[in-house]
């Protein structure tokens, strides 16, 4: 009998609009009746969950394609985006997750092959402005952080964010004591600073003297275990990508760098010290190093060939020894006299790249 | 239209609920008592002293001794902070102290049912009890299935009690979440392709995970974990952890083969036909016949649960010693670590070992704790502790000692190879009390009767099992092992040639050096 009376469901462009209506009622705080508000606020919640089926489907039902284009174009016609994301606050957990995972799959949803959720933020760059600064605000910051991760999957919108000052802000984010909040701070720098290549380069050689300092001093060289051991290892995959060698090559250069690595070579904990590794190891196949780099590694040679010798890891792997043994070699044959040109002798011809 | 920011107004109309914040550095807390301790983790019991001295569990990880990375423990204390039910374990907080995480829990004074079972109702709990604290995961489980998580490791050893009857669903090592990227896009619906869990209480289709499953196998776990409430043990437990996986593959569940040996073994216990038909019910090798868990909850077993906590507190928990007092105990019988935080779990290739936080199981049993992969290694384990010593039997036959307890009569002379018999084995096995080979006996013939099943079965189930050996990374022919013998040869030649090379640098260095002196002691 129920079945006669269910509402029949509503199209996704109801959805949308019945959803923008209590969104705007959601941020007029003006409403005093509790009970009406309260009415409102799980009406919404409701909708929010109607739309996630929409887009992802149920047990028994795969989402369906057109409904899926019509809730999206909906979606970014008017500025439902703003308002959602300004009223999550008010929101409880379980209607915030699905707003997260609504507004996440929009971002991948194409509406005549054009990914308009990508020029919606263009057009309102602010909102990312919101997101980022969540992290400010501890109980919104996981919400907020994660959306902002998917955004920024928009290479337009990640170079916004990396060009705007939020990105001095980060590094005191990631150092946050509440670890939920830092270690989704530091999942959105690594996404900010290793997806989009050509991005990303441009952004670094452009930024290096600032960005590296405070790299340098506030994150490798951190009192904070987690903190010192995401910086290590971030700072392996950017300066390991290709895109980024003119960055490596600079930063290789310089004898400062190469001392904090060395440092974090006999931090007491293991898997800093791998990480490090992959740094130093750079700075030591560069090809040309420059003069106070060679003279600083001959001054420590014995004491780098005994550490390396008994350098070992619980997971070592071809790759980690062929590394190690390379800059065990060139530590050994370096000479200050020579030229850099010269290193390699004629009977390690392999070692060159050909 | 007033724009009047008033956020603790809308704070009140009750749509928030605002966490509590716990302090966030470790001087706010005093830690008590150890009531758990594993590899790389430690489970305290402690106080939060700026918070009227509220007990809380706070397990203290050791990032660098971890070798799950970051990133998987950051979605494990995300969901676990995130989540809010009555049911549900959550992290009050979590933050780092030197090189370990203390991740800060309600503190349930019982214990895992596990680990209730395990030291005082070895042969299970008394129905209405089962009917109370299985309603309270019930509920737990319509909550995580609503917000689009599974848990994908329901176990009575994920499944915390407080002195006050309360339960509470932990350890979401494993959990994943149907809308996450990563998982969405590979069936177009909420579908999920990774193998996880505990052998014991897979879902078929989850180990044979390819196909894709969701929610219905969190059921599945839930109907064995019904069973290993009754009976103190999962079904198919005697057998070592891969060979259960494959009579799950290759047998239907029959609820009347399980009977019968429940009849033979077990006369004074009678279970209700509310009972079998619910656990059937979410036994049913097809995962869409399996109710969900919301139905599941209006199921006629849990009818009578409404007279509230009182008889499972008076029946189970009244008379129950702490669980540190059951920690030390343990500790000093068996004089060994539980590492209830390094199970082997089953994930996807290759197999890895999750670090679990949200779990703080005590007292967890020997089969659930030996590693599951590598299935055919005779890896020898540098902490020969003597619980490994009198769990494993050449490394095959796993039967922890507290199983291994009187069983009544059972009959012996059955010779099918089904699910019941297998139990009969079982207790016959453990009964006789002797050494280790009469069990490795037995359970080849477990195996030589699941061989033969095999063999017997159809085109589509010798593919799965295929599949399956493949997923395990097993049977291997005669060839391969002389190849990987080759393999394993060259590389040890490699390694000396490297030694040999690294020794020829020092050497070349030093001569350097020399010549450098007499250089500069002639020329120069």
């Amino acid at each position: 009998m129920k079945g006669l009376f269910k509402p029949k469901p509503k199209t996704p462009v109801e959805l949308v609009k019945l959803t923008r209506e209590l969104l705007l009622y959601a941020n007029r705080t003006a409403e005093t009746r509790e009970k009406k508000r309260e009415e409102k606020m799980s009406e919404l919640s409701k909708l929010l969950l109607e739309m996630r089926t929409v887009l992802f489907g149920s047990d028994q039902s795969e989402p369906n394609a057109d409904a899926c284009e019509q809730l999206t174009r909906e979606f970014f016609k008017e500025d439902t985006l703003r308002l959602l994301i300004a009223s999550l606050p008010k929101l409880a957990m379980g209607p915030r997750r699905d707003a997260t995972h609504v507004v996440a799959n929009l971002q991948r949803q194409r509406v005549d092959t054009k990914l308009i959720a990508c020029t919606y933020l263009e057009a309102n760059f602010d909102i990312m402005d919101t997101l980022i600064l969540g992290y400010e605000d501890g109980d919104v910051a996981l919400t907020y952080g994660a959306i902002a991760r998917e955004c920024i999957r928009h290479q337009s919108v990640a170079r916004y964010v990396l060009e705007s000052e939020h990105m001095k802000k980060f590094f005191s984010f990631l150092q946050i004591p509440n670890f939920d909040i830092a270690s989704d701070a530091q999942a959105t720098f690594k996404e900010l600073l290793t997806r989009h290549k050509s991005t990303v380069a441009e952004f670094l050689s452009k930024n290096y003297d600032w960005f590296f300092q405070e790299y340098n001093s506030q994150l490798l060289e951190s009192s904070s275990y987690i903190t010192k051991r995401h910086a290590v290892k971030l700072l392996g995959d950017i300066l390991l990508d290709r895109s980024n060698s003119a960055v490596m090559v600079k930063y290789v250069s310089s004898l400062d760098n190469m001392r904090i690595l060395m440092n974090l070579l006999r931090d007491s904990n293991k898997n800093i010290q791998f990480e490090s590794f992959h740094v130093f190891k750079l700075f030591v196949a560069n090809q040309n190093k420059p003069p106070e780099i060679i003279s600083v590694l001959i001054a420590n040679r014995s004491k780098l060939l005994r550490f390396f010798s008994d350098f070992n890891i619980d997971r070592a792997n071809e790759q980690f020894e062929a590394d190690k043994l390379l800059v065990i070699r060139e530590i050994a044959t370096l000479d200050l006299n020579e030229t850099p040109s010269t290193y390699g002798d004629d009977d390690d011809g392999e070692t060159s790249p050909s | 239209m007033a724009h009047h920011e008033q956020e603790d107004q809308c704070s009140s109309t009750g749509t928030i609920t605002q966490k509590i914040q716990y302090p966030l550095d470790p001087s706010s807390y005093k830690i008590l008592d150890e009531i758990g301790v594993g590899v790389s983790a430690i489970v305290y019991k402690a106080i939060c002293i700026p918070m009227g001295s509220t007990v809380v569990a706070i397990k203290a990880i050791d990032l660098d001794q971890s070798r799950t990375d970051l990133d998987s423990i950051r979605r494990e204390t995300k969901t676990m902070s995130l989540l809010s039910h009555p049911n549900i374990l959550n992290a009050h907080c979590s933050f780092s102290v030197d090189s370990r995480l203390w991740v800060v829990m309600p503190f349930m004074s019982c214990g895992s049912l596990q680990s209730i079972i395990s030291s005082c109702f070895p042969d299970g709990l008394p129905e209405p009890c089962i009917a109370i604290v299985l309603k309270e995961t019930l509920s737990a489980l319509t909550y995580l299935h609503n917000q689009g998580h599974l848990h994908r490791d329901v176990k009575a050893g994920n499944i915390l009690i407080d002195s006050d009857g309360s339960v509470k669903l932990a350890d979401f090592g494993v959990s994943a979440s149907i809308y996450e990227p990563s998982h969405h896009h590979h069936h177009g619906s909420a579908m999920i392709t990774d193998m996880a869990g505990t052998p014991y209480w897979m879902a078929p289709e989850v180990i044979r995970s390819h196909t894709g499953y969701s929610f219905k196998a969190d059921i599945w776990s839930f109907g064995i974990t019904a069973l290993e409430l009754a009976h103190g043990r999962p079904p198919l437990s005697h057998l070592p952890p891969e060979k259960s996986l494959l009579m799950k593959m290759t047998q239907r569940f029959r609820f009347s083969d399980y009977e019968k040996t429940l009849k033979i073994n077990d006369k004074n216990k009678k279970f209700s036909r509310a009972f079998k038909d619910m656990v059937a019910s979410c036994l049913d090798q097809d995962p869409s016949k399996r109710p969900s868990a919301e139905k599941l909850m209006k199921h006629s077993f849990f009818k009578n649960c409404n007279k509230g906590v009182e008889v499972f507190v008076k029946n189970v928990l009244h008379g129950l010693r702490s669980v540190e007092e059951r920690f030390k105990e343990s500790r000093k019988h068996v004089g060994v670590e539980h590492h209830e935080d390094e199970e082997f779990e089953v994930g996807s290739s290759p197999p890895v070992k999750q670090r679990r936080i949200s779990g703080w199981n005590f007292n967890e049993e020997g089969f659930e704790l030996d590693p599951v992969f590598p299935f055919f290694t005779t890896e020898s384990r540098e902490d020969s502790d003597s619980v490994v010593k009198q769990v494993r039997f050449g490394g095959e036959t796993i039967i922890p000692p507290d199983r291994i307890k009187k069983q009544s009569e059972s009959d012996t002379n059955s010779e099918e190879s089904n699910l019941g018999t297998q139990l009969a084995v079982h207790h016959q096995a453990a009964e006789s009390d002797q050494s280790s080979e009469v069990v490795g006996a037995f359970d080849n013939q477990t195996v030589l009767g699941g061989l033969m099943a095999l063999r017997r079965s159809l085109d589509e189930e010798r593919q799965q099992v295929s599949n399956m050996i493949a997923l395990l990374g097993g049977e291997i022919s005669r060839e391969d092992q002389l190849m990987q013998i080759v393999e394993r040869l060259k590389m040890e030649l490699e390694t000396e040639r490297r030694k040999n090379f690294e020794l020829e640098m020092e050497l070349e260095f030093l001569k350097h050096q020399i010549s450098g002196a007499d250089n500069s002691g002639g020329t120069d």
